[in-house]
């Protein structure tokens, strides 16, 4: 959307406002590669505070970034971001100077540039293998959680007397953090996967059968009117009538089903399981590796963000007949 | 389209009501009326009195408390294809567009008949409206829609409750105009609730008025004019005197 705004070409007839930004946005785009050649530069030519690793790698992927904005500027594929990507290059040269240069932050706390790409230089593997290992627990919990929670959701809904034997076990259960559960899961449940698998799987439960219960039983019941009529039974009204009908809510509980997943997830990759992002960062503090930490703290906000980004998609997709939505 | 023979109707000695709150509220006192095939027959009653209430026994949405309701002598049970309602709002599903909301019956019947989905779909003028979401249509264009949904399926009786109410008045009286045309060329039978005396007189055949709650039929006129009328009928004017004095209007005349 934001592509087609900046690419319409200049009104003129609208007065000042139009006419002023039109030479300032085409020229921003172009502004972008070299933000980042001061970048290279900086950490290229002036020597560093002390000796850090990959200094000249560092050089290079700030060069070969500014010279991908610079091309991207020459094709006009550039200008909605081109403002962060200029901010992004001073960004990391500030950071370089500071740190890398003048050593202003206390080590080992703060790293520099050249110490975050040496992690993921030399630690790549261990980072990718904890990456899959956290996305495949997260996958089986939150998976098996959405579609419990749904089921669940849609019998409270719609079945008084699933309503009459559920309804206290939810309400006794679910406003428990699930992290509480963590060291009683890891007793009685003998494999830590297995066990956070578990505890997952009700905390993205939870809010999913909470909201999928309110979507349903706000279903107008003049829509089950009009299907019974034409002679729809249980089996259409529930799939066909109740789920479309809940779907805006039943996004909602997906969507915070999916924020305290992440929680429990990390919690209990700290804890209990020995592998996955969580166990990561753990190890990396013990060790004092903080460049580490930040590196898994790096990967781990890229997989939540990507999470949430996938879930927004596909909620955009599903409900394209809403009016209107929120953008992620 | 193929068309099917219209459906006739016998109420026996219908009660109704409902609870509401702990007290029980009598909606319907012992109405018996017979409706035969083809007829279009106008419900006309106070506000609130029950004429709903009874299309939904008649649609088999709600047994009634007592007495029967036969179609063609067999006992209705519950709803079914050959019985449409179109409701006052057009109730359509939002998640599904123009084309989908009208394959509505098909789909639950599980049927694939996409030439009459497009042709109730032209038949109630929203041809180029098909991937159309609900909330992109008029009033009047998503009761159409409704129409549409409704005569797919083919009824053998169209229940019509007060479809055309929350319609600006130009767009109601094409409407009627629609509906009448389709009524004669479809030959369904139709019971229509409506609070417009004079919508009850350009379309029915047949005027069951009823007493405020709980309703009784208190007038049943047959209207023996052409089939097409014009507002202005003298004859139509008498009737329309005749009615509101039924439904204790006169000083209003």
């Amino acid at each position: 959307m934001s592509a087609s705004d900046t690419r319409a070409p200049p009104v003129r007839a609208t007065g000042q406002t139009a006419t002023k930004a039109g030479p300032r946005r085409t020229l921003l785009p172009w502004a972008a590669g070299p933000a980042w050649f001061l970048a290279a530069l900086v950490t290229w030519r002036w020597p560093d505070a002390d000796d850090f690793p990959d200094t000249s790698q560092l050089a290079a992927l700030f060069l070969a970034v500014g010279l991908g904005l610079t091309a991207a500027a020459a094709l006009r594929r550039l200008s909605a971001r081109a403002p962060w990507a200029i901010a992004l290059g001073l960004g990391f040269a500030a950071w370089e100077i500071a740190q890398a240069k003048l050593l202003w932050l206390p080590r080992p706390f703060f790293g520099t540039p050249q110490d975050l790409l040496d992690v993921f230089l030399t630690d790549w593997k261990r980072l990718g293998d904890s990456l899959l290992h956290s996305l495949g627990l997260l996958a089986v919990g939150y998976g098996i959680g959405a579609v419990l929670g749904v089921a669940v959701g849609v019998g409270l809904g719609r079945s008084p007397r699933f309503r009459y034997w559920v309804r206290p076990l939810i309400r006794l259960v679910g406003p428990l953090p699930p992290v509480a559960l963590l060291p009683l899961a890891f007793v009685l449940i003998p494999s830590g996967r297995l066990a956070s698998e578990a505890l997952l799987a009700l905390a993205a439960g939870f809010p999913t059968t909470i909201l999928t219960w309110s979507g349903v039983a706000a279903v107008d019941p003049a829509y089950y009117d009009v299907a019974r009529t034409m002679g729809a039974r249980n089996r259409f009204l529930v799939l066909r009538v109740a789920l479309p009908a809940a779907m805006p809510q039943i996004f909602v509980g997906l969507f915070m089903g999916l924020g305290v997943s992440f929680a429990t997830l990390v919690v209990a990759e700290m804890l209990g399981v020995k592998s996955g992002l969580g166990f990561y960062m753990q190890w990396a503090q013990g060790w004092a590796a903080y460049p580490n930490m930040y590196a898994a703290l790096l990967m781990m906000s890229l997989m939540c963000t990507g999470l949430v980004t996938l879930l927004f998609k596909v909620r955009d997709r599903v409900l394209s007949w809403q009016k209107d939505g929120l953008k992620w | 389209m193929v068309t099917n023979r219209p459906l006739g109707l016998q109420l026996t000695h219908i009660d109704h009501g409902y609870t509401i709150g702990g007290t029980f509220t009598p909606v319907l006192d012992d109405i018996s009326l017979t409706i035969a095939p083809g007829e279009f027959v106008a419900l006309l009653g106070p506000s609130g009195c029950g004429k709903s209430t009874l299309l939904r026994l008649i649609a088999g949405l709600e047994p009634p408390h007592g007495g029967a309701i036969l179609a063609e002598g067999t006992p209705i049970t519950g709803p079914g294809p050959d019985r449409i309602v179109m409701f006052q709002d057009p109730t359509l599903y939002p998640w599904r567009t123009v084309r989908g909301n009208v394959a509505l019956g098909h789909d639950i019947a599980g049927r694939k008949d996409p030439a009459s989905v497009e042709a109730a779909i032209e038949l109630v003028g929203l041809k180029g409206f098909e991937r159309a979401w609900p909330h992109q249509l008029s009033g009047g264009m998503a009761q159409r829609a409704a129409l549409a949904r409704a005569l797919v399926n083919d009824p053998r009786l169209l229940i019509l409750d007060e479809p055309l109410g929350k319609l600006d008045s130009l767009t109601r009286l094409t409407m009627q105009t629609e509906l009448h045309r389709l009524w004669q060329d479809r030959g369904f039978t139709a019971i229509m609730v409506t609070h417009d005396v004079e919508e009850a007189l350009l379309l029915a055949t047949r005027i069951i008025v009823f007493s405020p709650r709980p309703a009784r039929i208190i007038g049943d006129l047959p209207i023996d004019l052409p089939p097409h009328r014009h507002r202005d009928d003298p004859r139509l004017l008498d009737l329309r005197k005749n009615i509101l004095v039924q439904l204790g209007h006169s000083a209003d005349w």
